[in-house]
Formats: structure tokens, sequence, C-alpha cells
């Protein structure tokens, strides 16, 4: 049975928004809606070029709505997170007083037959306004704007940046091959499997050979040592970023294992100072304790397992001017 | 036509359709690519170019085509290129790149396992980051605002769309399928595409090659794609004049079509290409069932393509694939394949 690892990512974007979107992200604060002139036409939401040429626009912003007119809509029985009203509601293209072009947005209505087309709607403004489309939480029937919360005002500064924090959960399968691999480092075992076809040995539990695609299996397993040389490394200085747990500059290795064509590519190291890596230093595998929590990989990612980094044989180096160039 | 540079797709293959796959994309791949290029007797040491089509954001990780390289099996270093679309815009550019005239055989595929994540989720954020993404405006709303302009201008109901969704199944009834409940006014269930993990490769070569291998090249007279603005906003959602344009540039008037393949993954959807394009009763439309039967995102178009060879393979004269991508129709793709006849 195949196991399967969940992930949530999320990719946190600032986006600087411009002239045009700027204004009208800033009017949102002032709970006023901005539409640009394209010709005779009036485009909201506001865009930087003529949707139908793609001539740019002058910046010739004019305010519209806030009232508006259902074009049409379409109603969602069941939201998910994303949504923005929590309770089921309508999409709806809405044509606001002014306007040419209909915004698409929420209406909160109640029901599906509160909804028809030609229907009026305003706009349901949060009570704190950031600079969103979100800051018009979503429409209501009538005429009248609403305010939801208390009024923090509009924003002190032109809005020039937009943050959006896009989330996603994933359920990715791990090959079988790749749990094998870490259940042998369980038992100190650094174990490749060899291509019959090109004889390349492949570690991590790959599962297959990747110059000639073919699968590969227990059959093809071998033991490898657990000393070799470093080819290549680099120091990273850690920019914090989310996620980021290093603080300090750190070394990533790569290892040539002895009796092998084997790289293991950006390894940590052990024991070894940043400033004391150097190409040709011998290095020995360390292990996880056992019982130690280790990686158990997932996804597509080649996962050591208990092999948790290389640290220095004492040995002396190796002078090899083309190690250097082993880095697959 | 009749030049070595005639370009023919001469072979292709898809992986099993399933709602949730086991494997990896990457050996969804190894498996497809082989039994494309198994049949003609190539392998994957006679493939000059590969273009593989896939989407990161479906994936779940930065850079996932890398790891898909290891199912063309890319040493030596092979010439190849990625799209982050549908296999048929990777077909596209393969087809441009044989045009060159230096090489001769292309493998392209398509691949998503769509079951990875979920794909309301998903797809919101690939919309419009300022207007669209932040409100969660997910692709059934779309479809559903689209399928209610179609059907104001008269060119579908619910009823003939829940015809589409029961001839393209091979099951149900129109009229217990209209008692269903709405998923998105006007849409039921049946009028959505199921989720599908899977994947296609197909194989391309230029005349004299294509000749030599298979007995009916289905050879690719005309091929375009048109895109239109990204927030449906400004479309006219009864229409597709990317559609349109796109066809009539790769030449749909210039002789009847037989059988089209229409990637249309609401039933209403099927109805509007039909429309636009000017599909008369004689064509027969999606008899593989299309996207309403298996939707396997970034390979549902190349497999209209896959399905128009067939028809060529299988005796055919002439045959229209459709792809499309992005909210509403917004950018659409057409290739016609013709067998020989008459043009040598």
């Amino acid at each position: 049975m195949t196991r399967f690892v969940e992930s949530t990512i999320t990719f946190p974007y600032r986006r600087s928004l411009g002239p045009m979107l700027s204004a009208f992200m800033t009017a949102l604060t002032e709970r006023r809606i901005l539409g640009i002139r394209c010709g005779e036409a009036v485009l909201v939401p506001p865009m930087e070029w003529d949707p139908a040429t793609g001539a740019a626009l002058p910046l010739d912003l004019v305010e519209v709505g806030p009232a508006g007119t259902v074009q049409s809509w379409t109603w969602v029985p069941a939201p998910t997170e994303q949504h923005p009203v929590q309770r089921p509601f309508a999409f709806a293209f809405v044509l606001l007083d002014g306007a040419t072009t209909p915004l698409l947005h929420a209406v909160d209505a109640g029901s599906a037959a509160a909804m028809a087309d030609g229907m009026r709607v305003a706009p349901r403004w949060r009570g704190e306004r950031v600079g969103r489309i979100t800051d018009i939480a979503c429409f209501v029937p009538g005429e009248q704007p609403e305010l939801d919360g208390d009024d923090t005002g509009p924003a002190a500064q032109p809005v020039e940046i937009m943050d959006y924090n896009a989330r996603i959960t994933y359920r990715n399968p791990v090959p079988p091959s790749a749990d094998r691999a870490v259940e042998l480092s369980r038992q100190q075992r650094l174990v490749g499997m060899r291509c019959p076809q090109c004889e390349r040995t492949y570690v991590g539990g790959r599962g297959y050979c990747p110059i000639d695609s073919i699968e590969l299996g227990e059959e093809h397993e071998i033991d490898l040592a657990h000393t070799g040389t470093i080819t290549n490394f680099v120091i990273i200085t850690p920019v914090q970023y989310p996620g980021q747990t290093e603080t300090e500059p750190f070394a990533r290795v790569f290892v040539l294992i002895d009796d092998s064509d084997v790289v293991l590519a950006y390894q940590p190291t052990i024991e070894l100072p940043v400033a004391d890596v150097r190409v040709g230093r011998r290095v020995a595998a360390v292990w996880a304790s056992p019982g130690e929590e280790i990686d158990a990989g997932g996804g597509m990612g080649v996962s050591l397992g208990a092999l948790i980094g290389w640290m220095p044989t004492g040995e002396p180096d190796i002078a090899d001017p083309d190690l250097v160039n082993r880095i697959f | 036509m009749g030049t070595s540079r005639d370009i023919a797709v001469i072979g292709w293959a898809q992986t099993p359709m399933v709602r949730h796959t086991e494997l990896t994309e990457t050996q969804l791949l190894m498996q497809v690519i082989t039994d494309a290029l198994t049949p003609i007797g190539l392998t994957r040491a006679d493939v000059d170019f590969t273009c593989l089509g896939s989407c990161d954001y479906i994936t779940g990780q930065a850079f996932s085509f890398v790891s898909n390289l290891d199912a063309i099996g890319a040493w030596p270093p092979k010439r190849d290129s990625h799209v982050e679309m549908d296999g048929a815009w990777a077909l596209y550019e393969a087809w441009l790149r044989l045009h060159e005239g230096d090489i001769d055989i292309a493998v392209v595929t398509g691949s998503g396992r769509s079951s990875t994540g979920d794909p309301s989720l998903i797809y919101p954020m690939e919309m419009d980051p300022f207007f669209l993404a932040p409100l969660g405006a997910d692709p059934v709303t779309f479809a559903a605002l689209q399928a209610r302009a179609v059907i104001a201008a008269g060119i579908a109901d619910e009823r003939s769309m829940a015809e589409v969704a029961v001839r393209s199944r091979g099951t149900g009834d129109v009229d217990t399928l209209l008692g269903g409940d709405y998923v998105r006014q006007p849409l039921r269930r049946h009028d959505l595409p199921p989720i599908t993990d899977g994947a296609a490769a197909m194989v391309l070569a230029t005349g004299e090659r294509a000749r030599q291998l298979v007995a009916r090249p289905a050879y690719i007279t005309g091929f375009d794609h048109r895109t239109e603005c990204h927030n449906p906003s400004f479309r006219a959602l009864d229409d597709s004049p990317s559609t349109r344009i796109a066809a009539a540039a790769a030449g749909l008037g210039d002789a009847p079509i037989e059988v089209a393949e229409l990637q249309a993954a609401f039933t209403h959807e099927e109805l509007l290409l039909r429309h636009v394009l000017g599909l008369g009763q004689e064509v027969i439309v999606n008899a593989s069932g299309g996207a309403l039967r298996e939707n396997p995102i970034m390979a549902t178009g190349l497999i209209r393509i896959g399905r128009a060879a067939d028809h060529v393979f299988g005796g055919g004269r002439r045959a229209l694939a459709h792809a499309t991508s992005g909210p509403c129709l917004q950018q659409n793709l057409i290739c016609i394949v013709e067998d020989g006849e008459g043009q040598r």
C-alpha cells in the first residue's frame, strides 16, 4: 500500500500595485469605488489597458456606484474557506452605477430565491479596510451601503503594496522504494540501486533509472561505503524567509562515495566548521541514534533518512583537480 | 504537402484514467512514453526533441517538471522543452520545432495528478491576483456564469446540457439528472467534469520518417491558438471569438471534417463550441466521452488530438481537435489532422 504524505505550502506574495491599482485600492479604504475611462466605456474592475486592443489607458479614473445592478449570478450553496462569505451566497456580476462592465463579487442575499437579474445591490464595507477587493465584504440587496464593524477610517498613506498568501495542501504518494531506502537507513545501511543496463547507481530509493527509464527493485540493491570525499560545496548565509530555521552561515557539501560513482548532493556537515570545508576533504557518514526522529521523506525528493550528515575522518585530503567537477 | 516537412502524429498512448493514482507523475510518464513509442518500433534514443506539458501548481512542487525529465531518458543530453500548459500546447511547440527541419521525431506529453490537491481551492489562486483570487473565484462559478449566458443566447438549455452529459458518459437518464440539486445554478453535478489523474504521450514525425514508420500518419494540416482577456468581466460569455479565429486560421472551412474532439469540461461548453465552430449534425462530436468522462488536467487537451488522430489512423479523412485553458474558454487551440490522400 503506497504511503501518502500531506504537506501545506504557503506562497507569500507581496505585489506592488502600480499607479492605477494603487488608486483603486486606496479609494476602497475611503469607501469609494473607481473605474477607468476607456473611450466611451468605464471599466470596472479598472484595467491599465483596453481589453479589446491592449492599448495603454490614460489614468482617467471616475467614481462609480456604490450601488449597482446584478447582471448575472450563481448560487454557492457550500462556500469554501477561500470564499468571502461563509454561508450560502451568490457570486454575481454587478454592474455598478456609472460603469459599463461588471464586477464579480459576492452577494449576501440569504437564499437563491432572493436573487434575480436586475436586482439592486450595494456594498457592505468592512469597518477595517486595508486596500484590497475584500474591503468590500460583499454586496447586499438594496441601495444603501452598509458598514460591518467599527470604522477605522481610510488608509493614512496611499496603498502601494498588496500581500497575498496563497496556501495549498497537497497529498503526494511516496514510492515504496523511497520508504525502503529510509527503512534501510535506520539499519545504518547506505543502499544504492544499480541499473542493469547502464550500471549507474542511484541512492535514496529513486526506484528507476532516469537514463534508461526502467524500474529498479530490490534485486538491484547494493550496499555502499560509509566514507567519501567532498567534491564541491557551498556556504549559505541564511536569508530569513518563512520556514528558514538556520540563523548562521552553514555548509552543504557534495560527497563522492568511496568505491562508487555515486555523488550525494547537498549534504549537511557535522563537527566541521564552515572555514574548514575544502574540496578533497575526507568525510564519514553520521547516523541518527536509534529512536531519534528522522526525515521520513516524501513526494519526489531524495530522502536519506537516518543518514544525517558527514563529519571529517582526519585522513589526509585527496588532491585531485577533477574532483570539483563531480556534483552529480 | 507531401514534402519531408509534413508533420504527422504517428502514435500516442494514455495511462489508465483514475480518480486517484498511487503513482507519481514521473512514474505515469515513464509508463506512457514507453507505451507510445513501443508499438511504432521506436525507443527513447530515437527521439530528437521532447516537450512536456504539466503544472507545478497542481503538483505542489517547484520545478516538478525537472523530475519528469527522468521519464524521457535525458542522457546523452536531449533537446527538451516544457510548457506550463496542457500537452496540446506542448504539441504546438514540438510542431513548430519540427518545422526547423533538422530533426525528425518528437515526443510530447501532458501529465497531471489532480488528486494531489483540491482543485476547487487551487484554481482560484491562478485567477487575477487583485480582483478574483482574493474572492476565491472558482472555476465552477465561472462556468455557471458562462452557462447562464449561453442559455440566455438560446444556444443551450438545461435539458440539452443533460443530454450532452448522458451521451458523453454513456450512462444516466436526462429526466433523472434534471431532478438533481444545483452545484452552481444552472450547473448540476452531471454538468461538471470528473477529477482524474493521468498522462498522455504523443509521437510526431516528419513526412518521410512518418510514412516509413506507420501506414496512416495523421498529418497536422492546420494548427492555431488564440487567447482572450484574462478577466471574464470583459468578455462576451455567450461567444468564443478566440475559438472562431483559431479555427479559421487552422483551415476548418477548407474541407468537411468527419469528427470533432472538443475539450469541453462542462456540458454547455460543448454546445457553445459546436455553435461557434458551426459543426453540423453530420459531425461526430466527442465520441470518446471527452472531458466529461475523463479529465486529466494538463493532458485532457492533448488526448483530444490523440482521439482525432485515431480517426485518421482508423481510415478517416479529416478530424478537428480543440483544447482550452483558462476560465470560460479563455484560450483556445485548434488542430486539424488529415490522412495524406489528395495531398501527395
